[in-house]
């Protein structure tokens, strides 16, 4: 019989290699995964670790393996780069026999049909097990590779926060913790965490964020207690605050801009059940899952398809009381739950995304009632699309007011600039996120 | 390292053997009991080690080296140090159920889920002839099962369905042809 440890690997290494060829990493273990038969828990949490592991460190493994190859490989053989990859985590990384990981790692050639490369893989591995000081040593004076971050997001980092770019760069690196946001229409948290707790999964409380717990370790959430029945949510602390933040109450008309996969959206209607709320996504696709998220948590809203920068194609003419604008943009605050991000993301997209993000919120503002007031949120950490694209919306728009956001969450952890709040990632846990508040003054329309 | 210039040479006289591949009929024989566990049975398991560390492979029946003997290794350990050995093995007691996919070194390429007893009991001989008792599960027990079919000339996909079973044989006769 065949090793499932060696196929293990092989299978992290495709995961690896199709992330690296422009997948997302949930795409690319996904569409493993649903070929893979369901009973295979163990392997599959291996392959996970693996992958993530291989692509959070990306930055470091791709020079310390072009280091320790004395050619590189041909473009074809990107799925063996990918694995040598693999292999330099479990030796950097991972608590395992460290033979045995390259041994297994040498077999994986084997399993992706590339036998011939059984003496490479096996030499460049050894070396590194030989020389594992010496990388560790190299990785620590080189703040690139220490970092894990390509040069121009450390640059725009060194820019932004010139006090601790370093700490915000390596909170990217770190494992995010499973925060889970529980439905208030359904059970109160501290019932919640008892029921958690009565099947086995610890949990605690996040002080400042009154709907979210963190669970002690992660777990597949399809087991825990109450998850199917729509007490539970996945979602961020920093995440949750959107709904609080947006100031609803019942019967007021709320627009949720760009909502797929519906979280906020279903956040707001948990906590105020008989809002009229529009569901907005421009990925027709995207729309089921708002759907079936909001099935499962027994909550009621409109979900329609269209674009938030032409209302013109979808919008009644009723202006809205509320609207969130959860835009579109480089995603570095939730690098350490996404880290393929730092692989995708080029410089040249902040730009595309600052364009985009200014054009959604001019093409929002005039849909917005009098007096009503419009949430902005990123998961970036970013001035580009956070503190520079507000100012410059509240330049084009008097109208627009900026709204103090009181919240304790805010006040604790996040770093106000004058106009909105930076939550960075790490802090108390959450992810980064970028909250600004603007009010619309006057009685007429618009 | 240098290698040491004197003292005793020791010659390692194990051989790597070919595994046959499905659907080679003599992977369908019904392999013969060990009668005596001498030095050439030894000898045959320590090749069938051999044969099985470097394929890679966590377990191999004598079968699939063409030796129709009822010779059994395997090695589940993440070290590779783990080698149990099984002559003239018997499963004498089972129960539960669980998944696996299942490789075989006899069928390169081919991965596929099979249904196999979760908890199994062998009694088998070790390399010196000694009666043991074992109790197997999780992947040891897939392999030991995986393993003992061999000997009764069965192999892992004979588990799957016919369309499964004719893609099969397809998808190893292309690759042969390549390969030649």
């Amino acid at each position: 019989m065949t090793s499932p440890a060696a196929r293990a690997r092989a299978h992290a290494a495709q995961v690896v290699d199709r992330v690296r060829a422009g997948r997302t990493l949930d795409d690319a273990l996904d569409e493993l995964f649903g070929h893979l038969p369901a009973g295979l828990s163990e392997e599959r949490s291996l392959i996970q670790e693996m992958a993530y592991g291989a692509i959070r460190w990306h930055f470091q493994l791709a020079p310390l393996t072009r280091h320790l190859l004395d050619k590189p490989l041909a473009a074809k053989d990107s799925d063996l780069d990918s694995l040598l990859h693999v292999g330099l985590y479990q030796l950097l990384y991972m608590r395992v026999v460290p033979h045995a990981a390259v041994n297994e790692t040498v077999s994986a050639t084997v399993v992706l049909n590339k036998d011939w490369a059984r003496g490479l893989v096996n030499a460049v591995l050894r070396r590194a097990l030989r020389e594992l000081e010496m990388l560790r040593e190299r990785i620590t004076s080189d703040e690139t590779l220490a970092l894990a971050t390509p040069d121009w997001l450390l640059a725009r980092l060194q820019a932004a926060y010139p006090e601790d770019w370093r700490r915000v760069a390596m909170a990217a690196n770190a494992r995010a913790p499973l925060t889970l946001r529980v439905h208030a229409g359904r059970i109160e948290r501290a019932a919640a965490i008892e029921k958690l707790a009565a099947g086995g999964y610890a949990a605690h409380p996040v002080e400042t964020v009154d709907s979210a717990i963190t669970l002690a370790t992660p777990a597949p959430v399809d087991a825990l207690p109450g998850f199917r029945d729509g007490e539970l949510s996945v979602q961020d602390a920093a995440a949750q605050l959107a709904a609080p933040l947006l100031d609803v109450r019942n019967g007021q008309r709320v627009l949720d801009a760009c909502a797929a996969p519906g979280g906020k959206a279903a956040h707001l209607l948990e906590r105020t059940p008989a809002l009229q709320l529009v569901a907005l996504d421009v990925d027709r696709s995207r729309l089921a899952r708002i759907r079936e998220n909001f099935t499962r948590l027994g909550v009621h809203g409109d979900i329609v398809h269209g674009d938030a920068a032409t209302p013109a194609d979808w919008w009644d003419g009723q202006p809205f009381d509320r609207i969130l604008l959860d835009a579109p943009c480089s995603a570095t605050g939730v690098i350490r739950r996404h880290p393929d991000i730092r692989l995708h993301r080029q410089p040249g997209d902040l730009e595309r995304l600052a364009a985009t993000q200014a054009r959604l919120l001019d093409s929002l503002w005039p849909i917005l009632a009098p007096g009503g007031k419009l949430v902005y949120v990123t998961c970036s950490i970013l001035p580009e699309e956070n503190r520079q694209g507000v100012a410059a919306f509240a330049a084009r728009q008097p109208q627009a007011r900026p709204l103090p956001l009181p919240h304790p969450a805010l006040a604790q952890h996040a770093r106000a600039d004058g106009l909105g709040y930076q939550i960075l990632p790490g802090t108390a846990d959450m992810d980064g996120f970028y909250y600004a508040g603007f009010e619309k003054s006057g009685t007429g329309p618009a | 390292m240098e290698i040491p210039r004197s003292g005793p040479i020791y010659i390692c006289i194990m051989a790597l053997r070919t595994i046959l591949h499905y659907p080679d009929p003599r992977l369908r024989q019904v392999a013969k009991p060990v009668p005596v566990v001498d030095d050439t049975v030894r000898q045959l398991v320590d090749d069938m080690a051999e044969t099985m560390y470097a394929a890679p492979g966590i377990g191999l029946a004598a079968i699939q080296i063409d030796i129709p003997m009822r010779v059994v290794v395997i090695d589940i350990s993440e070290t590779r140090d783990q080698l149990q050995i099984f002559i003239n093995p018997e499963i004498t007691r089972q129960d539960g159920k669980q998944v696996f996919e299942e490789g075989c070194l006899s069928v390169p390429g081919i991965y596929d889920e099979v249904e196999r007893a979760r908890h199994v009991r062998v009694k088998a001989l070790d390399r010196h002839g000694v009666p043991f008792e074992i109790e197997a599960d999780g992947l040891f027990a897939t392999c030991i099962q995986h393993e003992i079919d061999h000997l009764n000339g069965k192999v892992f996909v004979d588990h799957l369905s016919r369309l499964k079973q004719s893609r099969i044989r397809k998808k190893i006769e292309k690759q042969e042809r390549l390969a030649m």
